[in-house]
């Protein structure tokens, strides 16, 4: 972001008066240095919010930036310093490791106090979330690298809220030095040293229900669609909504996705059955009850997953979900009849009962506007429980997509022939690449689903040596890269496969071979410009495996394989046609 | 240490009477308040190592105790007096009361130089001390703490000779131990902390941020030292320093214009808080009188070093530039120089308050210990901090309203709460 923007917005903000949510001021920051780029995002698209988009909107739904405070960069340069740090946290040693030494280490002491009288007033969930100085340059995608912990800080006791706090606090700092981070970084033109972070404390958005906290909505929208359907283009933009905490869309994938110009649109399934399959049949949420363990190392250490039968039971799923009537063979918007539901949001995107697309189709253009970028959006919305409004609608984060506007033909011809190595009409990305050498594949004779996690090892460990090189490569493997689901794919974050110029899997049958437009996966990949190929498991285009076995074997483990070619494969996609081909000499 | 013109009791008591007549208190409650509710006066019998004894003179006051047990620490000094003791001890008792924690004052000592006993000689006069004292001692009676040339060492001392007469593991008999004998953690550093907290807030009272100030610190012992740090963690900047050189008998200011190097400057400082003074000109310090800390071109004045240093004599020599003056120290302003700091109209810290960082901490070591459960420093540090805001605000808000000086609302909060207290228990 640039210099004067970011004066600009921090010069706008107020410090932190020990009044979280009672003070005047919603966005204020505690300390000095950088806010870090999510921070930076949210405190220059604030004004433009209030004015512009919020009053639009009111009393239907209120849209906010929920109250939050930052804890400026100069406290963690204060952390590190004081408690002598960066020799583990440049180390090669395990996360955990680091987690724990920063664990043991002390908060500065001007930043206590104001942490102290914040947790005495505020007894809701928090969101102890990261917020990085390398976030905030333009087109450096950092989705997902570094945590964030969810803590239910209802604890009686003020001393224990305030340990929890502590404890996500310096967890956070720990993250910028996990082993992803490290890869990830290594992938940019950064260092880990250039690494800052601050750290925004932010309530959640959500209601309790039951010992669970979540919202009913979570969404991320993007501006541009990398796989329009029927008549949607792709500057029509993408919306992927879900029940409950947002880690469902960005880490698992699992989302009701559609064009925002189309939200009545049917969606892209064959059936009905088909339907019920994909739909969204689980939930994260804050865990309010008896705390399930104390592992302050474990992000997810207060969240936990639960079945639509949970959401049925807290009454959110009126606004939410459709029933399928197997009688008549039809769907019937809500749940006032017995059946399966269906996550389809139908309610208000076919009822417009609470006008959240117009919202989120206006904020897309906002934002564009004001970062004169194509964007992508997070956010969370709870409804009321009677009426569905007025909503309250979140406002979590806003980032630059990298969208590729060179013109690549590529015909159907070109994706038959001798020399093709990979072809498919599924591809991700736009453009040419002429100069990779090195091929990363994972053996097909060896390779088992149940084995996907120690596959992920073994790619990690070569993606390190050839990231430690500067030899990009090219990718293949079988099932959904980055998969949360160890039986759907390999189970890597992109900072473990960050060397990758292009990835191509061969998908596993039964399985849904566009990768989900919503999560940080899928972030990553187009922001650092990675192409990306999917080969239908019984398709029509296959993966030259023989060529690739008879290549020079610079290493081999267990499950993989990397060869090196005597010339450069030439990789060739077309974004607009969504098609692409890897040939080699 | 103290003229022989200074009597730093009477100063207790001159500041008492001001606010008694504010209250318009009775006569009964002020000849009550005005002296200590009891005394200890003792000697204590030392082997030297040279074989011969020396009979040194032991103190312990109780000022009052109403709200709590009392509080308060033990001081070696060669110029030790019972009045000094005395005026420490009521000093404690409206300083406990105006941080509200519920700990009466006390203090105490022995006269004798530190510097001229061996450690076994030392060890001796610690364990001599409770012997004597150790009836009206105790963790439900009267808690024990460091004072000048007092550390840790002499804490442990006095504790190990408590529990072996009193046949018990009793931590929670005298705070100021090492963190691994029951110390609380934040504990060094909190009163020198709290002072920097307390000048945080006055400069937000002034509209002034840290980066905009600086600072001249008499004082570089255990709290000068955390105060200097933390103000230059918030972003400013000390440019001199003033301490006692034992060896030529004399104090000097140390200063830098460019900004005291923390660090640096700790490395050439004894455990007495002297700094060496041929070092610190290799580090590019200026050498001047001591007095000369007074006269700095700063913006805040922070007294960290001992009781009767901003008097009549040099009070007009401060900069027109001091905006703070934050008393670290117990007593470093004598009422002929207050009136001129109100005159000038000068934010004064009070140093009930500016300095209660260190019995605040000394109360939660004391929680700590009687509960056999220790807390993480973040945890200690983060609830000093919160309540010494708070006691300020309170003060300062009661000032705005009632027009008063900070130090004269200071005390108002303080005696209020301790009549108070007294009338409840139906002594007055």
């Amino acid at each position: 972001m640039p210099k004067s923007i970011k004066s600009s917005c921090q010069a706008k903000l107020t410090r932190f008066d020990r009044n979280f949510f009672t003070g005047k001021e919603k966005f204020t920051y505690i300390g000095s240095g950088s806010l870090g780029g999510k921070a930076q995002g949210l405190a220059y698209i604030k004004e433009v919010l209030e004015t512009e988009v919020a009053p639009r909107f009111f009393p239907d739904i209120h849209v906010i930036i929920p109250t939050l405070t930052v804890i400026g960069t100069d406290s963690f340069d204060r952390f590190m310093k004081q408690n002598d740090l960066h020799e583990i946290a440049f180390s090669n040693a395990r996360d955990d490791l680091i987690a724990h030494a920063f664990q043991r280490a002390e908060l500065p002491a001007q930043l206590v106090g104001d942490l102290r009288a914040l947790i005495a007033q505020v007894p809701t969930p928090l969101a102890i979330r990261s917020s990085s100085m390398l976030e905030d340059s333009m087109f450096e995608p950092f989705a997902s690298v570094y945590v964030t912990k969810m803590i239910p800080n209802n604890q009686l006791d003020t001393d224990a809220r305030f340990g929890r706090m502590v404890e996500a606090i310096k967890y956070v700092y720990a993250s910028t030095f996990f082993n992803n981070a490290k890869n990830y970084i290594r992938a940019t033109r950064h260092t880990t040293a250039d690494e800052k972070m601050a750290v925004i404390i932010q309530e959640v958005v959500g209601c309790l229900n039951n010992g669970r906290f979540y919202p009913h909505i979570s969404g991320v929208a993007r501006s541009y669609n990398f796989y329009p359907m029927g008549p949607a283009q792709p500057a029509d933009g993408v919306l992927n909504l879900a029940l409950g905490l947002g880690k469902t869309i960005v880490d698992e994938g699992i989302a009701w996705s559609y064009s925002p110009s189309y939200p009545q649109a049917n969606p892209p399934y064959n059936s009905v059955r088909d339907l019920l399959k994909e739909t969204q049949k689980q939930f994260w949420a804050i865990h309010m009850g008896e705390p399930l363990e104390h592992n302050p190392i474990k992000e997810i250490e207060y969240m936990r997953k639960y079945d639509l039968s949970a959401a049925e039971q807290d009454g959110t799923l009126r606004f939410i979900a459709s029933t399928y009537k197997s009688d008549d063979d039809k769907i019937v918007i809500g749940v006032g009849e017995k059946g399966p539901r269906i996550v389809n949001f139908a309610s208000i995107l076919r009822l417009d009962e609470i006008p959240l697309n117009g919202l989120v189709r206006q904020l897309l253009k906002v934002c564009e506007d004001a970062l004169g970028s194509m964007v992508e959006l997070e956010f969370a919305l709870t409804l009321d429980e009677r009426h569905g409004k007025p909503a309250r609608f979140g406002f979590l984060q806003v980032r630059p997509m990298v969208v590729s506007d060179a013109v690549v033909d590529v015909s159907l011809a070109e994706l038959t022939g001798e020399n093709v190595l990979v072809a498919s009409e599924v591809t991700l990305g736009n453009g040419i690449v002429d100069t990779l050498r090195d091929i990363i594949y994972v053996k097909r004779e060896s390779f088992d689903v149940r084995c996907t996690q120690a596959i992920g090892k073994e790619l990690e460990r070569v993606n390190h040596d050839l990231v430690s090189s500067g030899t990009p490569y090219l990718l293949i493997g079988f099932g959904r890269w980055g998969s949360s689901d160890p039986s759907g794919g390999i189970p890597v974050n992109f900072g473990q496969i960050s060397g990758a110029k292009v990835i191509v899997e061969a998908t596993l049958p039964n399985m849904n071979f566009m990768l989900s437009q919503g999560s940080h996966f899928f972030h990553n990949i187009t922001s650092f410009r990675v192409f990306y190929f999917s080969i239908e498991h019984m398709g029509k285009y296959k993966i030259g495996w023989e060529w690739l076995d008879r290549q020079n074997v610079v290493s081999e483990t267990k499950f993989v394989r990397h060869v090196k070619l005597p010339s450069p494969l030439e990789i060739r996609v077309d974004g607009r046609q969504g098609r692409g081909v890897i040939s080699h000499e | 240490m103290s003229g022989k013109s200074f009597n730093p009791f009477r100063m207790a008591q001159v500041q008492f009477d001001r606010i008694a007549d504010m209250l318009e208190l009775d006569q009964a409650t002020r000849d009550f308040l005005r002296y200590p509710v009891r005394e200890y006066q003792f000697s204590i019998p030392v082997r030297m190592d040279d074989g011969s004894v020396k009979i040194f003179r032991g103190f312990r006051v109780q000022h009052n105790d109403a709200r709590g047990p009392g509080k308060g620490g033990v001081r070696f000094h060669p110029q030790e007096t019972i009045d000094i003791v005395r005026a420490m001890a009521m000093w404690m008792t409206w300083k406990c009361a105006v941080v509200d924690i519920p700990l009466g004052g006390s203090n105490g000592g022995v006269v004798c130089d530190p510097h001229n006993l061996s450690t076994k000689e030392q060890e001796q006069i610690c364990r001599g001390w409770v012997r004597q004292i150790s009836r009206d001692l105790g963790p439900l009676v009267d808690v024990a703490a460091p004072d000048v040339m007092t550390s840790g060492q002499h804490m442990v001392w006095m504790l190990d000779e408590f529990e072996a007469i009193r046949g018990q593991r009793l931590p929670g008999f005298i705070t100021g131990k090492p963190v691994s004998l029951g110390g609380s953690l934040g504990r060094k550093e909190a009163t020198g902390f709290g002072v920097v907290f307390l000048i945080r807030e006055a400069l937000k009272e002034l509209g002034l941020r840290p980066e905009q100030t600086r600072a001249s610190v008499q004082g570089f012992g255990n709290v000068g030292q955390p105060a200097v740090d933390l103000f230059k963690q918030l972003g400013g900047k000390v440019t001199s320093v003033a301490c006692w050189d034992q060896k030529d008998q004399t104090s000097y200011c140390f200063k830098k214009e460019s900004g005291v190097e923390f660090e640096a400057l700790l490395g050439i400082t004894d455990r007495f808080g002297s700094i060496q003074k041929d070092r610190a000109l290799e580090q590019g310090y200026e050498l001047l009188p001591g007095e000369a800390w007074i006269e700095q071109d700063v913006e805040i004045l922070i007294p960290a070093a001992l009781e009767n240093q901003i008097t009549s004599d040099n009070v007009e020599r401060m900069s027109k530039n001091v905006r703070i003056v934050a008393e670290a120290a117990n007593g470093p302003m004598t009422p002929e120089a207050d009136k001129v700091i109100a005159r000038r109209n000068i934010f004064l810290i009070p140093d009930l308050l500016a300095n209660a960082g260190g019995v605040i901490c000394s109360y939660f070591e004391q929680v700590q210990s009687n509960m056999n459960y220790y807390w993480e420093k973040d945890e200690v540090l983060g609830k000093l901090d919160v309540k010494m805001t708070s006691a300020f605000d309170e003060v300062v808000q009661f000032a705005k309203k009632k027009k008063m000086y900070m130090r004269d609302a200071a005390y108002y909060i303080a005696v209020v709460r301790v009549v108070q207290a007294c009338k409840d228990r139906g002594w007055l």
